[in-house]
């Protein structure tokens, strides 16, 4: 699936990799026919090219455009320095992909259209369903809120220069301030997350807020062991990156009424999706885009952190171990396990493993429940599972 | 003295003086050199606040003193029930819950955060006996039981669930007290910061956020979305009382009215939405609710003020004696500003600041002529006696431990502004 990988590696490799949502606005530059009601395809590998496929963010960017919209009124705060710290970025032109949003979105529609046909009367159905999406919109601003919280204080934690093209928090304002605007960003979803009035929901969230600071912590404080095991390294990503959007899918299936069984399905897709998503970047920090092929930003491995490629590449060279205990200060160091990356698997495997979580994350959509109405949604739907399928699947 | 640390944990946060701010005291740790001892002698040694008749410029949770300061319980006279004796049981079991709260899988972060909980540290938490008395004060028959799934309604369950507010509260204030002090480039430039002040600022960070999310975590516990929106706005307060605090500019600064929002923001918000998430935790009602945030609201102002007093006066009455902390730090306070009304010539020496020191005696000079120090002593006594009012408006209750609870909180108002320390 030519689609979804291209899309992938239009990602500057020199963006931050902690951006997983963050993708400068400029990348979106795949070109999409957008046909309304073309046949679903049944062949997730065929070649992009000959078939038309619909932009999944198209299907969504009005409502994406508000979120952002409200989002930016949503950073109010009595002193001005202070809002304009915690606004800063949501600005226009600097809110990243809103991949998030973008997801939590379609999500919403699919969980919408395979719940069984409500009994009430018209317009109370159509109140009901307006009032639902508002909802439902809240969970991706609260979503993003707290992403650019964690966004903000890793850059502080990073000493960060720069973040989606422009200069990070911290260096425009100073790490108090930033690390303050975190705080009462952190805390705004939090009172719009109360909004809600729905404890389940608050709960997830909050959950996934622990698992942020948490996932940060396994980073910056792993031994050298933990820092090479696979294990950690998969927990300390789930944390990092997946919790966020698997329990936000989660809670937006449960706003739905879904079941719990099919709630769990949103949670296993938005789990995989991320988690695919992060194995990318992680190759890409190497590989660089197809145009640069070999130029990586390497930001990883330069500050030390260690990732799916050359874990695998340990497996295969354990004297990579002995490399990586001596730190990569010195980058001739960074040169050797380069060296061994490139002569093991190490890439080859992680890919394997992004399509394994990709295919678990079509999966989860597939498994849900068949939906008996007829409307217009129902074609909506198919486009759905489409694109949330689409969205990961990578070319080999 | 029992009376000496009471209330010495709602001080101003101001810019980190390092001697004195907790994560400082817990970078010395790393350097494995203290050399800040407790003054007072009581307590344990290398984790606690140094206790001086300064001001602390910085909140830790107290000193730790022996409780059998019998001359607590008899004062002017008459003999009063310490508040804090009160609750001090009930008090413990929350500590060490709090402190297994804090145990995570990173032991970096674990020890970083449990600095704050350790034994010793704590000596008499004003908060959580404010919120602990309160929810005994409270515990009134309610004619309206709270909807199902709220903390339950078992009496014994909603005890836990208002123990979760005392516990909730003391993490945020502590992680708020570590994003203070998050330390600026220009103060690392300055000198000030050294491998263990760029690592003691990320773990700052990371330890305030994991208290934080902690907190988020107890929070969404309670099921009670409307006890959720009280905290987050907590924070949200915290952040802006804060950030009025770093960026005020100058018309601003001798405000009164800007002077008191940031007060509420830094002091009372905290004190005054708890209270009234106790009352919402019991089901009260929407009155009675406000009673207890009223409450809150005047005595953490009333706490405020007195504090900004004994930063001039110290413990003897005379001007001049206290630490003079948050003059030195370009922090204008209540006395401050009631003496630029009397004299306005004061504005321009506030306007030229205070790193030079004969400013400072200029101003204490201004000061000492005025009825500054009077006038904000007057004021602490309104608030203090507005939070009395909203107890004796509580509904009626014949219950003994009601009653003795809701003595205790008045009480409490009374010794905010008698404490000369």
């Amino acid at each position: 699936m030519t689609v979804l990988f291209s899309r992938v590696i239009t990602r500057i490799s020199g963006t931050p990799r902690k951006t997983l949502f963050g993708c400068p606005q400029h990348c979106q530059s795949l070109v999409f026919s957008t046909s309304c009601l073309s046949s679903t395809d049944s062949n997730p590998k065929g070649d992009a090219l000959l078939q038309e496929k619909v932009d999944p963010f198209s299907l969504v960017a009005d409502e994406i455009s508000l979120v952002s919209k409200r989002l930016r009124s949503s950073a109010v705060a009595k002193v001005p320095e202070l809002a304009s710290a915690a606004g800063y970025l949501f600005k226009e032109g600097v809110e990243g992909k809103r991949t998030c949003s973008t997801v939590l979105l379609l999500m919403a529609t699919a969980m919408d259209i395979h719940r069984s046909e409500s009994p009430l009367n018209c317009i109370g159905n159509t109140l009901r369903i307006i009032e639902l999406r508002r909802r439902q919109q809240l969970i991706a601003e609260i979503t993003e809120m707290i992403h650019v919280a964690s966004l903000i204080h890793d850059d502080v934690l990073d000493d960060a220069d720069t973040r989606r093209g422009i200069g990070s928090l911290n260096s425009v304002v100073g790490n108090k301030l930033a690390v303050l605007a975190g705080d009462f960003l952190l805390f705004r979803a939090l009172g719009a997350l109360a909004s809600l009035k729905n404890t389940v929901v608050v709960s997830l969230l909050v959950t996934a807020v622990e698992n942020l600071v948490t996932g940060e912590t396994m980073q910056m404080a792993a031994t050298i062991e933990q820092h090479c095991s696979m294990e950690y390294y998969m927990q300390k990503t789930y944390y990092k990156t997946a919790s966020l959007i698997s329990n936000s899918c989660k809670a937006i299936a449960l706003l739905s009424d879904q079941t719990p069984g099919v709630a769990m399905l949103a949670f296993e897709y938005g789990k995989n999706l991320g988690l695919a998503y992060q194995f990318i970047d992680d190759i890409l920090d190497f590989t660089g885009t197809s145009a640069s092929l070999g130029k990586g930003s390497l930001s990883d491995i330069r500050q030390g952190i260690i990732t799916a490629p050359i874990l695998f590449a340990m497996e295969e060279f354990p004297q990579l171990q002995a490399v990586i205990e001596q730190g990569f200060n010195n980058p001739a160091n960074v040169d050797t396990a380069l060296e061994y990356l490139w002569k093991s698997h190490g890439i080859q495997r992680t890919r394997e493993l992004a399509t394994k979580h990709a295919n678990l994350a079509a999966a989860a959509i597939d498994s849900l429940p068949e939906s008996s109405s007829m409307d217009v949604r129902f074609s909506l739907q198919a486009y759905d599972k489409n694109f949330l399928i689409n969205f990961v699947i990578l070319d080999q | 003295m029992a009376r000496a640390a009471l209330l010495c944990l709602l001080r101003h946060r101001t810019a980190a003086a390092t001697s004195t701010s907790p994560l400082s005291t817990y970078r010395c740790q790393l350097k494995t050199s203290n050399s800040k001892t407790p003054a007072a002698g009581v307590g344990r040694a290398s984790f606690c606040r140094p206790f001086s008749s300064k001001a602390a410029v910085n909140d830790v949770i107290g000193m730790d003193f022996a409780n059998t300061d019998s001359g607590v319980a008899v004062m002017e006279g008459k003999e009063r029930l310490d508040p804090f004796s009160l609750v001090a049981d009930e008090l413990s079991v929350i500590a060490s819950r709090l402190r297994s709260m804090v145990v995570v899988e990173v032991p970096n972060l674990a020890s970083a955060a449990e600095y704050f909980f350790k034994i010793g540290v704590e000596g008499k938490r004003f908060r959580p006996t404010v919120l602990l008395l309160m929810a005994t004060a409270l515990n009134v028959h309610v004619p309206e039981l709270p909807p199902a799934g709220v903390g339950d309604t078992l009496p014994t369950d909603l005890r836990t669930c208002q123990q979760r507010i005392a516990e909730i509260t003391e993490m945020i204030h502590v992680a708020s007290l570590l994003h203070d002090d998050v330390l600026d480039d220009a103060d690392k430039r300055r000198g000030v910061g050294s491998l263990n002040a760029v690592t003691g600022n990320k773990l700052a960070v990371l330890a305030g956020d994991f208290l934080l999310s902690r907190a988020c975590l107890a929070l969404a516990s309670l099921k009670n979305t409307e006890v959720v929106t009280l905290i987050a706005t907590v924070v949200e307060n915290l952040v802006t009382g804060e950030t009025m605090q770093l960026t005020t500019a100058s018309k601003q600064r001798f405000s009164m009215e800007y002077y008191m929002q940031k007060t509420y923001n830094k002091t009372a918000s905290l004190l005054s939405n708890s209270c009234k998430s106790i009352a919402i935790l019991a089901g009260h009602t929407a009155e009675v609710a406000m009673l207890a945030f009223e409450y809150g609201k005047n005595l953490g102002l009333a706490f405020q003020l007195i504090d900004d007093v004994l930063d001039f006066t110290g413990t003897s009455a005379s001007l001049g004696k206290g630490s003079l902390s948050d003059i030195r730090h370009g922090i204008i306070t209540a006395p401050i500003l009631f003496a630029m009304e009397e004299f306005p010539q004061l504005r321009a020496v506030v306007d030229q600041g205070f790193d030079n020191p004969a400013n400072v005696d200029i101003a204490l000079e201004y000061l000492g002529k005025s009825s500054g120090i009077q006038r904000t002593k007057e004021l602490a006594m309104k608030h203090a006696n507005l939070a009395a009012a909203a107890i004796d408006s509580l509904p009626e209750s014949d219950d003994e431990d009601v009653i003795r609870s809701r003595q205790a909180l008045v009480d409490l108002t009374q010794r905010v502004i008698t404490r000369n320390k």
